[in-house]
């Protein structure tokens, strides 16, 4: 089986890959994201970005991370709960600039990473871009 | 003794506003910071006031350079939740814009990086010969920077005169192969100024998920059209030019290489451009609930797009765009560690950076 299909077992996910519009995706109950990372970069994927986005009518953020193994594009899904959840920049360099911005639009903390501004000026504050308080 | 060197965020070495701050001892960089966010326009929340026809010409101005590339992305998104597929002439289309595109982008980086190397003759004949192709641009579809030409399931306009456009791919390769080749390439004042200056290795390159020219100058021979082919560059015969070096001397033989393959693109998309509708469908494409992600090669390397509908709306719920200068900024730190200051100015142009794209 080929590194993609063995994915869910490696990480012990309880999910399958399903396809939706065109690519790969994995939805599990759970998802460690730093073991995903590392394990990802261990088999020499490379981090595209992550996409938050908060879901409709609730305070939940929604993470997507994109990588690309081999061409083939494939998403991780999962929720910050709380609007929180681990860092993977220590172990994923590219990830760190994509962290600082997804805490300045919806205010999710990333464990392991003090936040530094990015798009936004230091004291300017955080989750007003993107983060919709009335949901 | 230990100094800070800032430059920025407005500067006459940066082609547009950021900051980077230098800590230097004596002449050595020994390390930098970059600071992003002074074009910041908060494209991404505008995306979720706007309805699929509007979005499409919002996010054609998230770049001036790449606009076609973006609103290619989004409609490929938004094609891929539809459930609808392009006519073939309407792929062709697709290919032969985002090659004019690359053109003129890689031209106009030409110019810059050949005033910045001290070949300031460079700048103004690459620019006449970028004329060249906006003038096809501009031709096609009436506008020199938006071009409009994308739309859900099609393109907007057709190309209805294929010779006048290969005339002008076939000058360019011509002037290319006269000008730029053999300065980039071969010249010895180009290679002294730029062989080993601003290296990236490919496991830095790797770690930091550098894309496009920047990171197959560093030996990563990752390009979107190649390992997921879109429009219509499956047919399309052509290289990835590879250089190991991953200097500011490799990107530049990368791109000058790259326009070849380029114009090589162009002429196969022109000669065997099929026959038949361009347009696609004429009633409202209904777009429903989902998520759909989209990738193309821009100029400056992979541009990622995510569009969530809920299928109710005509807005979308989330639009997010990962654009490629926004991947490779991070890497110019790595870049400039042990450079000497006054390189400073060509490895960070050396990247094509562009700031509208990063700040959105």
């Amino acid at each position: 089986m080929s590194i993609t299909g063995n994915i869910p077992s490696e990480l012990g996910l309880d999910c399958r890959w399903e396809t939706k519009n065109g690519s790969m995706w994995l939805t599990p109950e759970a998802l460690d994201v730093r073991r995903m990372a590392a394990f990802m970069r261990w088999h020499g994927a490379r981090f595209i970005t992550i996409t938050a986005m908060q879901l409709p009518g609730t305070q939940t953020i929604r993470m997507d991370y994109h990588w690309d193994l081999d061409g083939e594009l494939l998403t991780f899904t999962t929720q910050a709960a709380d609007n929180r959840i681990a860092a993977i920049s220590d172990l994923c360099e590219a990830a760190g600039w994509v962290e600082r911005e997804i805490h300045e639009y919806f205010a999710v903390d990333f464990d392991g990473q003090e936040y530094e501004p990015l798009l936004l000026r230091a004291g300017d504050p955080v989750g007003i871009n993107l983060h919709k308080e009335d949901e | 003794m230990s100094y800070r060197v800032p430059i920025g965020p407005y500067h006459p070495a940066l082609e547009e506003p950021y900051k980077f701050e230098m800590i230097c001892d004596g002449e050595t960089v020994r390390d930098a910071k970059l600071h992003i966010g002074f074009n910041f326009r908060g494209i991404e929340h505008l995306a979720e006031q706007r309805n699929y026809v509007q979005v499409i010409a919002l996010m054609e101005r998230v770049c001036g350079i790449c606009s076609n590339t973006h609103t290619l992305s989004i409609c490929q998104a938004l094609e891929r939740l539809a459930g609808v597929t392009p006519p073939p002439r309407a792929l062709y289309i697709r290919v032969i814009m985002a090659e004019l595109e690359r053109l003129h982008s890689h031209v106009l980086w030409a110019g810059i990086a050949g005033k910045l190397i001290g070949f300031k003759t460079m700048f103004m004949s690459c620019f006449a010969m970028r004329e060249k192709i906006m003038d096809a641009l501009e031709a096609i579809s009436g506008n020199r920077v938006n071009y409009s030409m994308n739309r859900v399931g099609g393109v907007n306009r057709d190309i209805g005169d294929p010779q006048s456009v290969l005339a002008a791919v076939n000058a360019l390769e011509r002037d290319v192969n006269h000008t730029v080749i053999p300065v980039f390439a071969a010249n010895r004042s180009a290679m002294a100024r730029c062989a080993g200056v601003g290296v990236l290795t490919s496991e830095q390159a790797k770690a930091w998920g550098v894309v496009g020219p920047t990171a197959r100058a560093s030996g990563l021979p990752q390009d979107i059209r190649r390992a997921a082919p879109y429009a219509a560059y499956a047919e399309m015969t052509f290289s990835v030019p590879v250089e190991t070096a991953g200097d500011v001397r490799a990107r530049l033989v990368v791109r000058a290489l790259e326009i070849l393959e380029s114009c090589r693109i162009i002429r196969q998309a022109l000669m065997n451009l099929p026959a038949g509708d361009w347009r696609g469908p004429e009633e409202e494409v209904e777009i429903p609930k989902g998520t759909a992600l989209s990738r193309v090669e821009g100029p400056r390397g992979e541009v990622l797009y995510s569009v969530t509908a809920d299928g109710e709306n005509d807005t979308p719920q989330r639009v997010h765009v990962r654009t490629p200068t926004y991947a490779n900024m991070p890497s110019v730190r790595l870049m400039l560690l042990g450079a000497q200051l006054a390189d400073a100015p060509l490895i960070q142009a050396s990247i094509d950076p562009c700031y509208s794209c990063t700040d959105r």
